[in-house]
């Protein structure tokens, strides 16, 4: 439903803008209402933002959420025409480096005061807070947590493999998956063959190598970093595990191969914790799977951050302005995030939930503990397949790269490493 | 003037939608090349960047290995529709009994949207699922037919599908032209003792080259501004061995938030489709001219 800004709307907004302080306003002088966009239409994304949507009208607002379906640049295209047009949403999903970008051609709300009441800052990781904060000021808030990196292993492929531990580093990783194929696992990886699918190997490679070399080529984009031996590595890393892939599956997304799987005809995915989310709503059991922290090769969990969050549009609308007031309350809400983490499979942003209860399986238990563990020996980086270490121009470029990489077996790892510092040279 | 207010209504059917399609075109155009020059990323801005988006757009491997693609793939696919739709309508023309049902059939797939046409074949061509593991189920163990996943055939997946597609509107054009030549022609070449293959090489096919033209250029424009079909079938890949000029644009405009660099793309489209409808322009006014001289 488009909203008109009739002249009575507008002139009972400045009216009510003059007459009351802008906290009262907010608490409730008019039912709350927001527009908001995001990409989660169906399965447990669906379901999660629906059941937030829920809360929402449980505290008396009014929710409009209009999803649209695809990947985020979808509905970013949307996004992009409803600025253009002048009628942002009070509120869309947004992530990453993208945030600081869009924040340049539209005003957003400051959410300072709101993050300050709630005691937000300290419970977040400070390399999450700090891309929500372009220009030092809170706009967007981070609503959930995933580790792109994250092992599932398929426990027929690893009784298949009779293998009685989980892999910590590339070695035990490798070992792993020879021990699969051998015992009768067609394909060691499950995979699928999207953009970011193959970006995912690459990074999961590299950071579990040397999370510091990571940092510095893929984040801070660091000229020697970008053409040092530990990124070699990864990408002849990659080879390995892009060799163990079924190369039949083409262009499709992962969960197509979700049975295979689970019946121990595929043997690991390297995924995010979403993933955990579509096998559940796919009907398939706890039992079937076992989730770990992504390899590390100094064996200390490496975590890749990738992080939904939502951006706050200014509107003059007051009930639009009490709408995100509530909204942001809910977002860092712990029972908020609780609910929400449980139905994704993600993990709270929020450092103080507990996750011993019921509710939370163990393979969100161990993100959460691999996410404390990397946060304190700086070992947590940002995802650059899922657009969170660089804006989308750079990633994409890097991107091609990669998914050429993983799709062309004559490509040597030192081609691939120059090309890699040539796309970044390149975008930038 | 009487003349000019009784056909208003006429005038007004034509003109009107006419015009306001050809300003919306032309405007857009305009505007697209504008952007092209301007450093605008997210959202249009103004400003000066001389040719900068299009040297850059020209430098990506992106691009490079779109525009060879598109030079296999576009002549590929118009002489294969053109020889299918040849064979076809020839066929059809033999005063053969179910023509009509026949002609519906092989016209079908025109009226099926491109992505599902993509998303069809997507499925048949995959080796793990479709015509691969089909026969290889049948006994035939060591069939293979992985054109899909690999990089070097991938692009040939496309010219198959674009053929299926459309080789029923090649087809449709012929057969409107093998029936509109003049059937004393006919009649002579049989009394003169031509056979069927000698009449169709000496007589029939010759009438049909402007058909054989058009179609050509109508071919060739669908070739160049290929979108949909690639994005559902192959999406550019396996990495990005299937990429097309229409792709890049969408890619650089909409997924990765550079305008100016995407309106650059789109604007060497246009002038790839300008090479080949201004000579197409220029045969037709030569043609005509030297129709008017004779």
């Amino acid at each position: 439903m488009p909203i008109t800004t009739t002249r009575r709307r507008l002139l009972a907004g400045s009216a009510a803008a003059l007459a009351l302080p802008a906290f009262a306003r907010a608490q409730g002088a008019v039912k709350p209402r927001l527009t908001a966009i995001s990409q989660w239409s169906a399965g447990s994304d669906g379901a999660a933002i629906t059941a937030l949507g829920k809360k929402f009208e449980e505290k008396g607002g009014i929710w409009q959420h209009s999803p649209v379906p695809g990947f985020t640049t979808e509905m970013m295209n949307k996004l992009r025409a409803q600025i253009i047009a002048g009628d942002p949403p009070a509120c869309s999903q947004l992530k990453g480096p993208e945030i600081a970008a869009w924040s340049k051609i539209a005003p957003t709300v400051n959410l300072d005061a709101l993050v300050a009441a709630a005691g937000y800052e300290k419970v977040v990781a400070p390399d999450l807070a700090k891309l929500h904060k372009p220009g030092g000021k809170w706009i967007a808030l981070p609503l959930q947590i995933y580790s792109t990196n994250m092992l599932f292993l398929s426990k027929r492929a690893l009784d298949k493999a009779k293998a009685d531990k989980t892999p910590v580093t590339w070695a035990d990783f490798n070992d792993l998956a020879e021990k699969m194929k051998a015992g009768g696992v067609t394909y060691p990886i499950a995979n699928g063959g999207t953009r970011p699918d193959d970006g995912q190997k690459f990074e999961a490679s590299f950071a579990g190598i040397s999370p510091a070399a990571y940092r510095a080529a893929i984040m801070n984009l660091d000229k020697n970093a970008l053409e040092g031996p530990e990124i070699r590595a990864a990408f002849a890393q990659t080879r390995k595990i892009a060799d163990w892939m079924d190369p039949n599956v083409g262009a499709q997304p992962f969960a197509t191969n979700l049975k295979r799987f689970v019946d121990g005809d595929m043997g690991i995915m390297i995924q995010g914790g979403w993933a955990q989310g579509v096998l559940r709503n796919a009907g398939f059991k706890f039992d079937d799977f076992i989730i770990v922290p992504g390899p590390s090769d100094n064996s200390k969990p490496v975590f890749l951050l990738n992080a939904d969050a939502f951006i706050f549009w200014q509107r003059s609308e007051p009930d639009l302005q009490a709408g995100q007031t509530l909204m942001a309350q809910l977002v860092m809400d712990p029972a908020i995030q609780t609910m929400y983490s449980q139905i994704t499979g993600s993990i709270p942003v929020r450092t103080d939930v507990d996750l011993s209860g019921e509710g939370w399986s163990d393979g969100q238990r161990r993100t959460a503990g691999a996410l404390k563990d990397a946060v304190a020996n700086n070992q947590a980086v940002l995802s650059l397949a899922h657009n969170m270490a660089q804006e989308n121009g750079l990633t994409a470029a890097m991107i091609d790269v990669l998914t050429e990489y993983v799709k062309n077996k004559t490509i040597k790892p030192e081609q691939a490493v120059t090309r890699l510092a040539e796309a970044v040279e390149g975008a930038r | 003037m009487p003349g000019v207010v009784r056909r208003l209504p006429e005038h007004l059917t034509i003109w009107v939608p006419l015009l306001l399609s050809a300003a919306h075109l032309v405007s857009f155009s305009l505007w697209t090349i504008w952007i092209s020059f301007t450093p605008s990323t997210l959202v249009p801005v103004s400003g000066w960047v001389g040719l900068r988006n299009y040297t850059a757009v020209m430098a990506t491997r992106n691009w490079k290995i779109a525009f060879d693609n598109l030079l296999l793939f576009g002549s590929a696919f118009v002489l294969l529709s053109l020889v299918a739709g040849l064979v076809l309508a020839i066929l059809l023309d033999q005063r053969i009994r179910g023509e009509n049902a026949l002609r519906s059939i092989f016209l079908y797939p025109l009226a099926v949207s491109f992505v599902v046409t993509g998303t069809v074949w997507s499925w048949l061509l995959n080796p793990g699922l479709g015509i691969q593991k089909l026969v290889q189920d049948l006994g035939w163990t060591s069939f293979r037919f992985d054109w899909l996943v690999d990089r070097d055939m991938a692009i040939w997946t496309i010219v198959i599908a674009a053929i299926w597609q459309s080789s029923g509107f090649a087809m449709a054009l012929f057969l409107a032209g093998l029936r509109s030549v003049d059937a004393d022609l006919v009649k002579a070449a049989q009394i003169d003792g031509a056979g069927p293959i000698r009449m169709y090489r000496r007589v029939i096919l010759p009438t049909l080259w402007p058909i054989t033209i058009t179609v050509i250029v109508i071919q060739l424009q669908f070739a160049i501004s290929t979108f949909d079909l690639v994005r559902a079938l192959t999406n550019g890949g396996p990495g990005l061995a299937t990429q097309l000029p229409a792709l890049v644009v969408y890619d650089l405009m909409f997924q990765r938030g550079l305008l100016g660099r995407g309106a650059a793309a789109a604007v060497l489209m246009l002038l790839i489709l300008l090479a080949v409808l201004l000579p197409y322009a220029a045969w037709r006014y030569l043609q005509r001219r030297r129709a008017s001289h004779a």
